[in-house]
């Protein structure tokens, strides 16, 4: 046994002694702690205190409740996060079908660039065969001292010619951001 | 406290499980939120953070964990996350070593005519954080050592630990003068 001269339960009984207390304590220790209680004025004394400051800690520590009006907030919570994921999931689907018809129309662009571009080079081709008939036929009058090797030259940049103003054209009429070019 | 909510969630019926869990664990999760964050304001901001944290996760819930202890670890790491909001330089690696201690020594060696010094709150709040938890708790929990155990996801034994040193250390502070200088 310690020395009864200091404060405080005996070193061997301190735990057993908030135990039984609380209630936490093993039976079999039960009767050996009770039978030294009865004849320890140290540890009697200090499970006084002890009991004092448990019942002021049970007494004067604030017990919180949750508000009246918790449910009723946590279920608004809950509810604005599951209507968040649908907005988002609408946004998604609008810019799909944007996405969608935005390629459909530079489809269909293209298409049209590539016909205008092979109706043009059809036409420059027909010009330059009833060029070459009339010339052949010597119905048009070509200037002087232009002869064979320059006739060609100067048929076929008249026929470059009329096919980059179609290129040209058909591009404008069908617009360059319709190709894919800009969005 | 679990019956009922296991099987739901083993059926993958999660939302039926939820408005079982929110009855079942709504007052323990605010308790130990107060006994961490000690507002009462707070701890309730905390339980609903922590609640739709777990109706998020729970199709997550692999049952590794007891459901309750799932659900505190959750709480716990919430109630963190708004301390180091509050106070982003606390440490909470080395709780005994915090503000707490000097709150302490300040009592332990302060005035002797400190006219609030029996004011057992304000004892409480000097001792360290995790004592601090613990005895909330306990008396919120009517004394129940495993329930503080399962909250704060220590073993019994060093609950009971935490509960004895803290206990102790009150009815020192609580002492009269007379008897601490004897």
């Amino acid at each position: 046994m310690n020395d009864p001269t200091l404060i405080g339960p005996c070193a061997d009984y301190e735990h057993d002694l908030l135990d039984l207390h609380d209630g936490a304590l093993a039976p079999g220790r039960v009767g050996i702690v009770r039978n030294h209680l009865g004849h320890c004025a140290r540890c009697q004394s200090w499970l006084a205190e002890f009991t004092v400051i448990d019942a002021r800690l049970a007494g004067e520590l604030p017990r919180p409740q949750l508000s009246a009006g918790f449910d009723a907030r946590l279920r608004e919570r809950l509810a604005s996060l599951q209507r968040a994921p649908a907005r988002g999931e609408l946004r998604v689907r609008v810019e799909r079908e944007r996405e969608t018809l935005l390629g459909a129309l530079q489809s269909a662009a293209r298409r049209r660039a590539v016909l205008g571009a092979i109706g043009g080079a059809m036409a420059t081709l027909c010009v330059l065969a009833a060029a070459r008939g009339l010339l052949a036929s010597g119905s048009v009058a070509v200037p002087q001292g232009v002869e064979g090797v320059e006739r060609l030259i100067a048929l076929g940049a008249v026929g470059a010619a009329i096919a980059v103003a179609t290129l040209a054209w058909s591009a404008a009429r069908y617009g360059v951001g319709a190709l894919g070019l800009q969005r | 406290m679990d019956d009922g909510i296991e099987p739901l969630l083993a059926a993958g019926r999660h939302a039926r499980a939820f408005d079982l869990v929110v009855p079942a664990y709504k007052d323990r999760i605010f308790r130990l939120a107060f006994s961490i964050l000690r507002e009462r304001a707070a701890a309730e901001d905390a339980t609903q953070e922590t609640l739709v944290r777990v109706w998020k996760a729970l199709p997550r819930f692999d049952g590794r964990a007891a459901l309750g202890t799932w659900i505190y670890a959750i709480t716990r790491n919430t109630c963190l996350m708004e301390l180091r909001r509050r106070r982003p330089t606390v440490s909470f690696d080395d709780p005994d070593s915090t503000e707490a201690q000097h709150a302490a020594a300040s009592v332990a060696s302060g005035p002797a005519a400190d006219p609030e010094r029996d004011n057992l709150l304000r004892l409480v709040d000097t001792l360290p954080r995790n004592q601090q938890e613990a005895v909330r708790l306990f008396y919120l929990e009517d004394r129940s050592y495993d329930a503080v155990a399962e909250q704060l996801g220590l073993p019994l034994g060093t609950v009971k630990n935490l509960l004895h040193r803290a206990r102790k250390r009150l009815m020192e502070l609580a002492r009269p003068d007379e008897v601490k200088a004897a």
